[in-house]
């Protein structure tokens, strides 16, 4: 059995695919594409899938993946990219198909690119003069409490045409995920920011030395 | 990328992948290539609609016109409602994120008489004026199709013109005849006036409706030479020549009926007396299982779909039933597709149907005995008995099933609460017939859910005449339900008596009722088919403020001579039939399946022949 990586975007319409609804449209698009891949088995036989890192609703990504397992032991790659790419909903573009290199549980790190009105300064500048932005945090144990300043001591942004664009680089991962929606919640509830004006896109995924997860 | 107040509306709202489009199979187009724009407007949520096969098969008939696109609209949810409101966002079709304001025909699917209000309101939101009278060239033509524009006079004045019948032909021909107006830019007068020469095509405002003084019609008359006095309902006459549609839009969020189907056939040979579709359907034609098998094959293919439907209003009756489902049994097995068969009549429910089905993936059994006691039975024509009941349950429970949902009706004509005590005689023998079988499924027991919905009598059905029960009769039958049930493996569901109410008030409306329902809409009346959102006193409020009495149209017996706000509509079932069909009920008399032997409703003249082939053996 072969394992193999399917690397897609989730950009515009496709950003508001949730999680569940995106299994099944992954689970019907690779039907419809014809490539081989393998069922589990049993009773409610479907296709065998792993996503990595999946996004919250709402955020884009040029760097999602997800895995499907073959009995091809030679698979030709860029065939399967092409007869996938094809069938997609809007939003969703696969860019490579690979072999794994990585297991998903080294993802330590992921980047983020933020886009926001020129308006929103003012509430980057108030952020940037805090010293600590502590935020609950639910995980499976019940809630967290963060300080965000820790991950983000400062937000630089910088202006393109009409907006301003900032770089976050947070900890990703099982038990360590920090996403941006944490930072916008603060933002909204202490900095005056109005969370939904800001796109997010994910730019990365990376390991523990920050590297490209592949 | 979207416009940013959509965005932020769709930030704040439930389920956004609703509103977004996009989805598999969407067809977009360029605008600048297109010489005819169709809003395809479905009066309720997405998910209901992107369940509804109709949809579907339009949806790519008329995209296949490189210079036509449609496109599709939904009622957007509440909270949907209340974010587009706030931002000024019109109500827009998904493909292209234009607001319906943009189009040259706006179509509503009217599938039920409590989405209407959803029609105002989508109109309302898309800041388009309701009344057909104030609109102009210069606004969508706004027209509706589907089963209750069999009578849908409550809503006569808000539409420009109504498609009865079947639409494959019949909406590329109004389709052609706006393009070439608007080429010509002809008045909408002008345009009407075509669109009333379209076989089935219905323009309200071309006839007066006069009425008497107790309130009842005296007469519905033609003011304009070009319509016709009465409107015959189009139709396909051989469903062979008509291509299934092979590319549905496949929903991302997770519609009600989220499969691949296939219509086999179309009408019902049955004839129970309260089914509308049953009626206004005939008469029944079915396709051959070679055209289907292939049809299924590609859909499949197309959509990625894990289950396929063999929809109809009732498969089991397609001749080549077992034929189609060894053909597909090969392919639907090496892809991982399971096949379901919704609507299953207890009568010829086989082993090997069973077996054919359940391959890939166990569906739950469902079955419709509509009545509890068999004199009932006989009553609406449901020519079920207890022994093909006990036949079908005893094949279920030895093939594995351990729970059965049965659904029946409340407030049939002729009813007593004898029929009532019956509904849960039936299912406590089901449950007994369970545990006396000695292939049930070991240390499993068995869950029978009985599932009541209020009768409603409808227009072009026998039961047309009769008034429905009142809201404290249905509510007293509801109790004498929970009273005669003593097993707690028998669960009972009922539907709420107060929106059935509302739903025989429209389907046996006439036009007075216009202002009730905008002024109800005014008030915040919407998704009336949801109990969460349905306000039953702020209708009656509304009801009594235009001095209409309901009971007039819902709880009044209709004279077998009067005439009806629907009687310039024909589907081709005679009068004569209705009544005739009535007169057998009230007698407890059965009609044979139109399959078996022909009953003369009238029917068949839409063919221009017999619809069956009597000298082969078609029942099973």
């Amino acid at each position: 059995m072969t394992t193999v990586r399917i690397w897609f975007t989730k950009t515009g319409e496709a950003s508001y695919i949730s999680l569940l609804d995106l299994q099944r449209v992954m689970q019907r698009s690779i039907k419809r594409s014809g490539i081989p891949v393998w069922y589990t088995m049993g009773f409610n036989p479907h296709i065998y899938m792993t996503f990595a890192n999946p996004l919250p609703l709402g955020q884009e990504s040029l760097v999602e993946s997800v895995d499907v397992k073959t009995e091809l032991e030679k698979v030709p790659l860029e065939d399967w990219r092409q007869a996938l790419d094809q069938v997609m909903p809007l939003g969703i573009k696969v860019t490579r198909v690979t072999l794994p290199q990585y297991k998903a549980e080294k993802i330590s790190f992921a980047r983020y690119q933020l886009r926001m009105p020129l308006s929103a300064q003012t509430s980057v500048d108030a952020y940037n003069q805090l010293e600590t932005a502590v935020i609950l945090k639910k995980t499976k144990r019940g809630h967290k409490e963060i300080d965000l300043k820790q991950a983000l001591p400062r937000i630089e942004t910088e202006q393109k045409e009409n907006e301003l664009q900032a770089e976050l680089l947070l900890t990703a991962g099982e038990g360590n995920n920090l996403n941006p929606s944490l930072w916008l919640n603060f933002m909204q509830e202490h900095c005056g920011l109005n969370a939904t004006d800001v796109s997010v896109l994910r730019t990365a995924l990376l390991l523990e030395d920050q590297t490209d997860f592949r | 990328m979207f416009d940013p107040k959509l965005k932020e509306a769709l930030a704040r709202v439930q389920k956004p992948g609703r509103y977004t489009g996009g989805e598999p199979g969407c067809i977009i187009k360029n605008k600048e290539d297109v010489d005819l724009r169709f809003a395809f407007c479905f009066p309720d949520t997405y998910e209901v609609g992107m369940s509804f096969l109709g949809m579907k098969i339009l949806y790519e008939l008329l995209n296949e016109r490189p210079n036509w696109w449609c496109e599709r609209a939904f009622m957007p949810w509440l909270d949907m409602k209340q974010e587009m409101e706030r931002l000024h966002i019109p109500t827009y079709a998904l493909e292209s994120k234009d607001p319906l304001t943009v189009f040259d025909i706006v179509g509503f699917t009217l599938q039920y008489e409590l989405s209407y209000t959803n029609i105002l309101a989508m109109l309302d939101l898309a800041g388009i004026p309701l009344y057909s009278k104030d609109r102009d060239e210069s606004w969508p033509l706004i027209v509706a199709g589907g089963p209750c524009v069999c009578n849908a006079e409550p809503i006569a004045d808000f539409i420009d013109m109504m498609m009865l019948g079947e639409g494959e032909l019949q909406l590329p021909e109004v389709c052609a005849t706006v393009e070439q107006a608007k080429k010509e830019g002809i008045s909408k007068k002008e345009l009407l006036r075509r669109l009333a020469k379209i076989g089935g095509c219905y323009v309200p405002s071309f006839y007066d409706v006069t009425y008497k003084e107790d309130g009842r019609i005296q007469a519905i008359t033609p003011n304009e030479e070009c319509a016709p006095a009465v409107i015959h309902k189009a139709i396909i006459k051989d469903m062979n020549t008509q291509k299934l549609p092979t590319n549905f839009v496949v929903p991302m969020v997770g519609a009600v009926h989220d499969r691949a189907q296939i219509e086999v056939l179309r009408g019902c040979v049955r004839g129970c007396r309260f089914c509308q579709a049953g009626f206004i359907y005939r008469p029944m034609r079915q396709r051959d299982a070679e055209l289907l098998n292939r049809a299924a094959q590609d859909l499949c293919a197309n959509t990625g779909y894990e289950e396929i439907s063999l929809t109809s209003l009732s498969t089991s009756d397609h001749s080549q039933l077992e034929t189609l489902l060894d053909d597909m049994a090969p392919w639907t097995e090496k892809e991982h597709v399971s096949i379901s068969l919704p609507s299953l009549r207890i009568d010829n429910f086989t082993e090997s149907l069973i077996e054919k089905t359940t391959k890939v993936r166990k569906s739950g059994l469902t079955f419709a005995p509509e009545a509890g006691t068999q004199r009932l039975r006989d009553v609406i024509n449901k020519n079920i008995t207890w022994e093909e009941i006990e036949k079908t349950c005893t094949l279920a429970f030895n093939a594995g099933y351990t729970s059965v949902k049965l659904y029946f009706m409340m407030g049939l004509p002729t009813e007593t609460l004898e029929d009532i005590e019956g509904i849960a005689k039936t299912a406590q023998q089901i449950v007994e017939l369970y545990y006396a079988n000695p292939n049930k499924p070991k240390g499993r027991g068995v869950q029978v859910t009985i599932s009541c919905a209020c009768f409603v009598p409808k227009p072009h059905t026998p039961f047309q005449f009769v008034p429905q029960d009142t809201e404290q009769m249905l509510r007293e039958k509801q109790q004498h339900l929970l009273h005669s049930v003593h097993s707690k493996k028998i669960h009972v569901n009922y539907h709420d008596s107060k929106t059935s109410f509302l739903e025989a008030v429209f389907a046996k409306g006439d036009r007075r009722l216009a202002p009730v329902i905008e002024a109800a809409y005014r008030k915040g009346c919407f998704f009336d088919g949801w109990d969460e959102c349905f306000q039953y006193d702020t209708w009656l409020e509304t009801f009594r403020e235009f001095n209409m009495d309901t009971a007039f149209y819902a709880n009044r017996f209709i004279e077998l001579d009067e005439l009806t706000p629907w009687s310039h509509l024909d589907y081709g079932v005679s009068h004569e039939f209705l009544v005739r069909e009535y007169k057998k009920a009230t007698m407890a008399q059965t009609t044979q399946p139109c399959n078996r032997v022909c009953s003369a409703c009238g029917a068949n003249k839409l063919l221009g022949g017999a619809c069956f082939d009597y000298s082969k053996d078609l029942v099973h």
